[in-house]
């Protein structure tokens, strides 16, 4: 039972960079952004501000309903403290030990990785050209990048700065909506759709395949968490930056993060 | 008679004058960065940045219509005095927010997109920027040559405030607002 628990905690942990890339702007590629569509973007459940006849473009800035929104300004707070007092100490110690160009690379190489949640989701949504491309960057990332270490596919335009893709944008292509909005314990900003997506991209990710298959077979080869440890661990410091870019000079940080998420996944849905 | 000849006239040249307003919105955009990657680079001591950029971004960015567009439909219930606290406040918070950006020493890579016109004095113009090694893409919406919103990654500033501080005011009016601004300036960095 123990062993279950702490195996659960361990995919918590290492499912944390899937959600926090799509609740805060993302840093590879995620939103193209069109302030025109963002003024224009489509409120899928609104509660947000206030409409009158001066209600200029930013009044149908997409916006999520929040019905929860008591529970998850108490979970909200907790994983505040738990990125205080956890989280950024580690990711300090990550940055401190290693140099950002190595760093670097490491990301580059986990992000290469999760290539079958990309290319899996864009066949899905019906982008073919777009997987495609994903499979052209993967492979010239791979071969020419050293397992995708570096990234000589950005040199290539057609290859270059493709749009992130996943579960949860699939299913708001096929026209699920988002359900409500859910702050989740250490992963932070979410929708009922996207957690589930999460899943979805959860089981797509090469990194979590030894852990997922060990624990289906309830065999004990405990190295199988180490990939998304290490996954977990080294998206850590971007993930700090961009909670603090969006919660450290807000009015109120728990609003700030939920008007970033929604209106960033309503972009990125919309490439 | 003259109309007839003056009408195809002004119509053939009101794309000119549009795409010369779309220019300009970007030729004033890259002006703007520079000036303030090179205020940046003089300023050694990050603590003083903020006040070093002050005047520049002032003379770029339009506070005052940023500020009630951040507040919202509750702004025209706001007393002139209140609504020049409001201002002055939010733009100490942006500037401030906007100073933390920066590192020392690194200057983004940003590329410049053709700006699309969307009438009445409005542009937007589309950047692509790496910064530290990541890709970004930005949106400067200019009203009459001044920025008055920025969109990063599809989350626009503006848009952000709008969510928070509509919320202050449904809570307790122009005085709720000026409160948590003030209350966030204050809070140590």
């Amino acid at each position: 039972m123990k062993y279950h628990a702490f195996a659960l905690r361990l995919l918590l942990l290492a499912a944390a960079p899937l959600l926090v890339d799509c609740s805060s702007p993302a840093n590879t590629s995620a939103v193209k952004a069109g302030s025109s569509d963002v003024a224009k973007g489509k409120a899928a459940e609104k509660v947000g501000p206030a409409k009158d006849e001066d209600a200029d473009e930013y009044a149908t800035a997409p916006d999520i309903s929040d019905p929860l929104e008591k529970l998850n300004r108490g979970t909200f707070w907790v994983n505040d403290q738990l990125y205080t007092f956890i989280l950024r100490p580690i990711s300090k110690g990550y940055e401190f030990i290693l140099p950002r160009p190595v760093r670097k690379g490491i990301d580059n190489a986990f992000e290469n990785v999760k290539y079958p949640v990309r290319v899996v989701n864009c066949t899905l949504q019906g982008k073919f050209k777009r997987a495609g491309q994903e499979t052209g960057k993967f492979v010239v990332n791979t071969v020419g990048g050293v397992a995708g270490i570096f990234r000589p596919a950005e040199n290539i335009p057609a290859l270059a700065n493709l749009p992130e893709e996943d579960t949860a944008q699939t299913f708001a292509k096929w026209g699920i909506p988002n359900g409500p909005y859910l702050v989740l314990p250490v992963l932070g900003p979410s929708s009922l759709r996207d957690g589930v997506g999460l899943a979805g991209d959860y089981a797509l990710n090469p990194v979590n395949w030894p852990y997922l298959w060990w624990y289906a077979k309830r065999s004990k080869h405990d190295w199988v968490i180490v990939p998304p440890l290490a996954n977990t661990l080294r998206s850590t410091p971007a993930q700090m930056e961009k909670y603090d870019s969006i919660t450290k000079d807000a009015v109120d940080p728990y609003l700030s993060a939920r008007s970033a998420y929604s209106q960033n996944r309503a972009e990125a849905i919309k490439k | 008679m003259t109309l007839r000849y003056l009408l195809p006239l002004l119509l053939a040249a009101a794309p000119l004058a549009v795409s010369a307003q779309v220019a300009e919105a970007q030729t004033r955009l890259k002006t703007a960065v520079t000036e303030v990657l090179a205020v940046a680079d003089r300023t050694a001591n990050r603590g003083a940045l903020p006040e070093k950029l002050r005047p520049v971004l002032q003379k770029y960015v339009n506070f005052d219509t940023m500020t009630k567009r951040a507040v919202g439909p509750g702004w025209k219930q706001f007393t002139s005095a209140q609504q020049q606290e409001a201002s002055k406040l939010f733009s100490t918070l942006i500037i401030r927010s906007y100073s933390g950006k920066f590192t020392p020493g690194e200057h983004p890579d940003i590329t410049y997109k053709p700006a699309v016109s969307l009438g009445a004095d409005r542009v937007d113009v589309p950047t692509s920027m790496v910064y530290k090694g990541s890709h970004y893409t930005v949106v400067y919406r200019m009203e009459q040559m001044h920025i008055t919103d920025v969109v990063i990654e599809g989350v626009s500033l503006v848009a952000n405030y709008r969510s928070q501080l509509d919320a202050q005011y449904k809570k307790g009016g122009a005085t709720a607002v000026i409160s948590s601004l003030t209350q966030s300036v204050s809070r140590p960095q």
